[in-house]
């Protein structure tokens, strides 16, 4: 066991780590100090001065350094003169905290008394209000009557919108800021986002935003968890409702593979014609996953959910058109043509599909003898069951991001993790500052980089051979820190890389980690950096992961389209369309206008199922608001669909299929919805009866999910295989596009958020400054980027961050991309301004 | 015997002359007291802005859950209330309402008053639930309804007079 | 001090000495040399200690003992001077600054072989913007004769000097919140511990002292600890600026040795109170002090440290605020707690709110719109202030307060409605705060 220190808080004697401060030490034994300044996942500052209490350390002589003795032999305790603040003040042997004494009580109440002197009269017009530290602390601790006269209150601004006045996601109130600096403090230190500061000094102290647009990271709605008081607040909730009238639901975000917990509150209005409706998204603590935190995409991304454009009926097409129809004549045209059809089904899934479905929707084309896809970009699902994270079942804790230190090596190769998946970036930020040994490999600059202790630099399309490189013994240093380390992850990503190229980058990936020993336990593995929230449970139920391409469909007599939109992203057209397609969706998407029959599909938050996320953990969500219309969730429809044809026997129900999951996938084995739904008491304890020290992250009572066990902890020995991607051709002189990942886009679930629309930026080229001054191109001109197929108008952004001869292409901005690296040029755009 | 009858009959006789209790309703009221609390009503200042900032703590008072609040935001071109914010929706519920008065004790604008009107039969339940329309009391003589269009910088505080409770 | 025997104000004894010439021709550098030659930095530290030096900034802290503190096997190391000189009735450190540059510069230097730093950053308050650019050109010509640099006097060390203009923040005379200011980050204090001997500047060991006590430095090394020990007591040796201000017939800075009496210094070498008037007041350390009731016993006290704290205040930076009998306590009390509500640094809630608390009540007292109830509230936020803070600004915001309010309380009574029997406020009330409200 680690050091352990003994102490007594209020007469109640407790052992915790050396180095453990006394406001968690106190934690521990049910005894809340009020803190406003201290959060435990920040530096201590002690700022706020809220949690004094007198501190008694043992005396010992001066001269002689022993322990001074009273007359019973005990050790002498001699309280200092002031108290202190315990959130500054590290623990040690025999110490004698008292908090409950009429020194401190009066002490809490003075600091509150001060809080209250400026702070304004805002509780009927706070959101905060309901869930206010400062509400709970004052009535705890603080006075009954205010003695500062009502005039003489510092005014300040109100409803600052951090950002411009139409794309502000947070607003500040600087008058109820209590001046913690735990905003400043997360942008720092968590976020590593400079953007927010102190302004002033004194009473006139206050929070500016630094950056252009305001408040600019992708995580700046974690602040408003955070903060003690109502000063910051978001412009999505705002005035949305009190917290008691809200209903709190379960969820797991669906955005991308890192699966954050988050939790929906939700409230039945009259605004919304008496539906119940999602008021707004929080986060839920599970320390495993996402600890407190989830990005601004998962907190402000949830409006497609609500969206008017919702298919609420199935449709059939009859005289060409598409029309309403029962479900009972919707499902029986397709059940029929899917069973002639027989092994000329293809079914093609979408990855944001729950577990459940995917199963109930591979057992129904399978059944029949089609074949069941998944539809991703990202190769390589087959190998991260087998060599993927562990969950440890040998060694009893699992891969955890938050326990990983120094002796592990973490590689990041072609992924932008901070734009494809934020809260691993978080997460793999913490551990390289805990020590981990991370290295970045890209063709271009991330902001992955700065905490790098090896940033690898390749040529676009080199990254196969990079990793094949780190095989040769002695070849580099980073090869050599990734084989000595004690633990190694792989997170790689499809940057720079057509579909066989993530094939054979998956295979290089594995083959470094079979290579140096780093599969089959806990903290090694291999992980994908999936660009849909269940790739990974996709691979684990056996879809084969194959994208959307006429060669696919050359052969086939019916289609299924399930969560998948191809026709839209333009990799299929009409014409490529076998004789029948179904598509199942949430909206009219256009692969649904061209289908013979359009089932509408509930979505993730009207239902229950569980997500795999990319670190191989099972997590349940929960329904959250009614399923619209006559929709129906995805799973139900498919066991409908395979009972029909005779190929499935299980009911649709989300818990069943479980069940049958369980029964038949043996990474699966023994689990059902009671062992995913299992909690633990977490650390920090950011829940409890002072639910707010921690921030108004929610306590997580609905399930910490499972990580599955890899096939090699199963017993399965690991194969390294060949993996070859051929080479790029990029002759000098030329510009080869790189298409690359941006966190906010244009896809079908984010562009309903319209509030975040600002911050979406129009589709840009990112161009190198000496390729630009040969172009003739200024930063900020419109472009004329002429690809293969077709020539797309962009904003040129000229910038050294694109290496020279590429150009930087974001993905889902509304102009067609290619798949992969494709040659292209650019010119100024001829259009002259209106 | 005729004693006893004739004691009733002087009894009737003396009681039928004495002025009688009855009112005749709905043609005369009797006054209720100065606290008598009947229907709720919505007030306003005497500007015309509605005093109800949407902060729900009547519904939150409630022992019968008969509230229900929704708030919105004003702007300078279409302001409500003073301050940031007024209730877009206000209903109560004459079913649930026990007129124990707790929301107008923790409305921190006087805003929800429960007053003299007492006529509150209705032959439909749907009619029992009164709109913030029904409840708001119209603007004193020569003043503005609401939504009105202010000066920006003048109401931006949603409790314009605050009087020292000492 | 006598003619002739100044040891930090040796420009009053010899004309030109901010001439680097004149002032080698004094003995100048013979100091740095001889330690950078012929000592080595424990035995520079050991001399210091045995003068007993202590820190002239306010703290009193001893010198040699505070260089020994610094983290062993940890470097590179700084030192930091404060010539962030802003507590209200100081301009000692200006005028060695502007006439005496060098010896200044040369126990800055000293300083730095003895912490074994060879970098020394000189941290001066922005309103000095004059005096800096003239100890900039001082420090350049340092560079020239050799004295700057590398391989200094045929030896391994090499010195740097650096001038940091403050940007007018009174916190940032204090140490850690001066570090930070040096980082570029806000200027708000540090907790401590780490302390700045084992995590200063750049989280290096760093010696911060004040520009008084580094002057001192020269004339230790150059004539030794006893010699230093001719001034001053046992216990605080050597000699102290005194900055006289107020209602003084002289004021400016003297030099004197600790242990003279406030008799002396106001009447020898004060001139007396101006105009004759009664000597009510006296605060000894500028804005930050307990304000004393002068009476005959206080004239014939001793000013060192140990003196001075027996009568319950601090010596401090002995800037000496005379208030003759004119002098409405109140209004005093007023002047200082503007100007540390005005200088807070925001960081800790008790300085940030109870600063901003005490000038509301106290401007009410001003403006005669106050009850006795009023300045009972004062002394209790006041005493709600005290013990709570995290740097010593927020003490010592209150220490005036306190002290005037238990020695002075009828100035403060007389300005309220209802304290005193002649009570006629003194200017019209501006807003009657606490009755109406509407």
């Amino acid at each position: 066991m680690a050091d352990q220190v003994t102490l007594t808080i209020d007469g109640v004697s407790v052992s915790v780590p050396k180095g453990t401060l006394i406001v968690d030490a106190a934690k521990r034994i049910d005894n809340d100090i009020p803190v406003f300044c201290y959060h435990p996942k920040l530096k201590p500052v002690g700022m706020c001065r809220m949690c004094l209490v007198e501190v008694g350390r043992v005396m010992k002589d001066r001269a002689t350094g022993q322990v001074v003795l009273d007359d019973a032999g005990q050790p002498k305790v001699g309280f200092g003169p002031k108290l202190e603040t315990a959130c500054t003040t590290p623990v040690e042997p025999g110490m004698v905290v008292v908090g409950a004494s009429q020194k401190v009580t009066d002490a809490r109440d003075d600091i509150l008394e001060f809080l209250l002197t400026s702070h304004p009269l805002d509780c009927p017009v706070c959101d905060k209000g309901g869930e206010c530290p400062l509400q709970n602390l004052t009535l705890r601790h603080g006075p009954g009557k205010s003695r500062f006269v009502y005039d003489e209150k510092q005014k300040n601004d109100k409803h600052v919108p951090l950002g411009g006045p139409d794309d502000a996601l947070i607003f500040l109130d600087r008058e109820r800021c209590i001046q913690c600096a735990r905003c400043t403090r997360f942008c720092d230190e968590i976020a590593d986002d400079h953007v927010l500061g102190f302004y002033q000094r004194g009473r006139k102290i206050e929070i500016a935003t630094f950056s252009e647009p305001g408040f600019d990271s992708k995580f700046s709605g974690n602040t408003t968890d955070i903060c003690p008081v109502g000063a910051l607040t978001t412009a999505d909730f705002r005035f949305g409702a009190r917290p008691w009238e809200l209903t709190t639901s379960a969820s797991i975000c669906n955005h991308c593979p890192v699966g954050c917990n988050t939790t929906f509150s939700t409230r039945r209005e009259a605004k919304s014609g008496g539906k119940q409706v999602i008021k707004r998204v929080l986060p839920r603590q599970n320390e495993q996953v996402n600890e407190v935190w989830i990005c601004d995409k998962g907190r402000f991304g949830y409006h497609f959910i609500e969206s008017p454009a919702r298919l609420t009926a199935p449709l059939v097409r009859k005289d060409g058109k598409l029309v309403e129809a029962t479900w009972d004549e919707a499902l029986t045209r397709v059940a029929e043509t899917f069973k002639a059809a027989g092994s000329a089904l293809v079914g093609l899934a979408g990855g944001r599909l729950s577990n459940e479905d995917l199963f109930a929707f591979k057992q129904a084309v399978s059944g029949v003898g089609g074949k069941a896809l998944l539809d991703a970009p990202l190769a390589g699902g087959d190998l991260t069951t087998v060599v993927g994270v562990s969950a440890g079942v040998n060694s009893g804790a699992g891969t955890d991001l938050g326990q990983i230190g120094k002796g592990t090596a973490i590689l990041v190769v072609a992924s932008d993790l901070e734009e494809e998946a934020p809260l691993w970036w978080l997460r793999v930020k913490a551990a390289a500052e805990r020590g981990a040994t991370l290295i970045v490999a890209n063709a271009r600059p991330t902001k992955t980089d700065r905490y790098a202790k090896h940033v690898v630099r390749y040529d676009v399309g080199n990254a196969v051979s990079t990793l094949a490189g780190m095989l040769l013994e002695g070849s580099s240093d980073y090869a050599t820190a990734f084989a000595q380390a004690e633990n190694a992850l792989v997170f790689y990503g499809r940057e720079g890389l057509d579909f066989a190229g993530t094939q054979a980058l998956a295979q290089a990936c594995a083959n470094l980690l079979i290579e140096t020993k780093h599969v089959g336990r806990a903290q090694n593995g291999l992980i994908g950096v999936w660009t849909t929230a269940n790739a990974q449970g996709a691979a684990e139920l056996g879809l084969t992961t194959t994208p959307a391409s006429p060669a696919v469909l050359a052969a086939a007599r019916a289609a299924w389209f399930v969560g998948t939109d191809p026709l839209g992203d333009g990799r299929l057209t009409r014409k490529d369309l076998p004789p029948f397609t179904v598509v199942q969706e949430l909206f009219l998407t256009d692969t649904a206008k061209a289908a013979d029959v359009v089932l509408p599909a509930a979505a993730w938050a009207e239902r229950e199922g569980t997500y795999t996320s990319g670190e191989r953990r099972v997590q349940r969500f929960y329904p959250a608001v009614p399923a619209p219309g006559a929709t129906r969730p995805d799973c139900q429809i498919a066991a409908e669909i395979g009972k029909a044809m005779g190929a499935t026997r299980f009911g649709g129900f989300p818990a069943q299929v479980f069940l049958e999951i369980a029964r038949t996938v043996p990474a699966f084995a023994g689990l059902n919805y009671a062992a995913v739904s299992k909690v633990a008491p977490q650390w920090p304890d950011v829940g409890g009866r002072d639910q707010y020290y921690g921030g108004a992250s929610t306590t997580n009572l609905q399930g910490l999910g499972v990580q599955l066990p890899s096939a090699a902890e199963r017993g399965t020995v690991p194969q390294a295989a060949r993996a070859e991607a051929p080479a790029l051709a990029h002759p000098v002189g030329t510009l080869l596009v790189l298409p690359i990942a941006k966190l906010y886009d244009r896809g079908a679930t984010f562009a309903p958020s319209t509030l975040v629309h600002p911050r979406v930026p129009a589709p840009f080229v990112a161009i190198n400054p000496a390729d630009a001054a040969r172009i003739g191109l200024a930063d900020g001109d419109e472009a004329e980027l002429a690809l293969d197929a077709d020539t797309v108008l962009v904003v040129a952004k000229v910038t050294a961050d694109a290496p020279e001869g590429v150009l930087l292409l974001p993905v889902g901005l509304g102009v067609a991309t290619p798949e992969g690296p494709a040659p292209a040029r650019v010119a100024k755009s001829a259009r002259v301004a209106a | 015997m005729f004693t006893e009858i004739l004691k009733g009959f002087v009894t009737t006789g003396k009681v039928a002359f004495q002025p009688a209790e009855t009112i005749q309703y709905p043609e005369q009221r009797k006054p209720v007291s100065a606290r008598f609390k009947g229907r709720h009503e919505l007030k306003r200042y005497d500007n015309g802005l509605e005093k109800c900032i949407g902060c729900a703590l009547c519904a939150a008072a409630c022992p019968a859950d008969a509230i229900f609040v929704e708030a919105s935001e004003n702007t300078d071109a279409q302001r409500f209330s003073p301050g940031e914010r007024f209730a877009s929706t206000y209903e109560i519920n004459l079913l649930r309402c026990i007129f124990c008065g707790f929301c107008e004790d923790a409305c921190p604008t006087e805003a929800i008053v429960l007053e003299s009107n007492y006529e509150l039969a209705y032959t439909d339940r749907h009619d029992a639930i009164i709109t913030k329309d029904k409840l708001l009391v119209a603007p004193a003589a020569g003043q503005p309804t609401t939504p009105m269009r202010v000066e920006p910088g003048t109401f931006d505080r949603p409790v314009p007079d605050m009087k020292n409770p000492d | 001090m006598d003619q002739g025997k100044h040891i930090l104000f040796r420009h009053r004894d010899i004309a030109n000495l901010r001439d680097l010439d004149v002032y080698l021709a004094h003995g100048g550098f013979e100091a740095f040399k001889k330690a950078v030659t012929t000592l080595t930095p424990q035995q520079v530290i050991d001399e210091v200690k045995n003068a007993g030096l202590r820190g002239r900034g306010g703290a009193g802290f001893p010198t040699g003992l505070k260089w020994s503190f610094l983290t062993k096997d940890s470097f590179p190391r700084y030192v930091v001077i404060n010539s962030d000189e802003s507590e209200p009735g100081t301009f000692k450190d200006r005028e060695i600054l502007t006439h005496n540059p060098f010896q200044f510069l040369e126990g800055a230097m000293i300083t730095a072989y003895a912490s074994q730093a060879n970098t020394i950053y000189n941290y001066v308050r922005g309103e000095y913007w004059d005096v800096v650019a003239g100890l900039e050109r001082c420090v350049a010509q340092l560079y020239e004769r050799g004295f700057l640099g590398e391989k200094l006097f045929g030896t391994e060390f090499k010195l740097d000097f650096f001038h940091h203009r403050g940007a007018g923040a009174y916190i940032c005379g204090e140490e850690s919140a001066l570090l930070e200011s040096i980082e570029g980050k806000l200027g708000q204090p540090r907790l401590k511990p780490p302390f700045p001997a084992d995590k200063g500047l750049y989280a290096k060991p760093t010696v911060v002292n004040n520009t008084e006590t580094v002057t001192n430095v020269p004339f230790i090394i150059q004539h030794g600890a006893a010699a230093y020990r001719q001034n001053g007591t046992e216990k605080s040796p050597g000699t102290k600026l005194f900055c006289l201000s107020g209602h003084i017939q002289k004021p400016g800075n003297v030099e004197l040795p600790l242990g003279t009496t406030l008799r002396e210094l106001i009447y020898t070498h004060g001139g007396g109170i101006r105009g004759g008037k009664g000597f009510k007041a006296v605060m000894l350390s500028g804005a930050s002090s307990v304000v004393l009731k002068v009476d005959d016993a206080l004239l014939d006290t001793p000013l060192d440290y140990e003196s001075v704290a027996a009568k319950g205040a601090m010596l401090g930076s002995a800037s000496v605020i005379v208030l003759d009998e004119t002098v409405d306590l109140s209004w005093v009390i007023l002047k200082t707690t503007r100007f540390f509500k005005h200088e807070s640094c925001g960081k800790c809630t008790p300085c940030r709110e109870g600063t901003f608390w005490m000038l509301s009540i106290l401007e009410r007292i001003n403006q005669g719109g106050a009850a006795k109830a009023d300045v009972d509230l004062l002394q209790n936020v006041a005493s709600q202030i005290q013990n709570k803070c995290l740097c010593p600004l927020g003490e010592f915001s209150v220490t005036p307060v306190l002290a005037s309010l238990k020695t002075f309380r009828g100035d403060f009574d007389a300005r309220t409605t209802d304290g005193a029997p002649k009570a006629a406020p003194k200017s019209a009330p501006k807003k009657a705060a606490v009755e109406a409200g509407d």
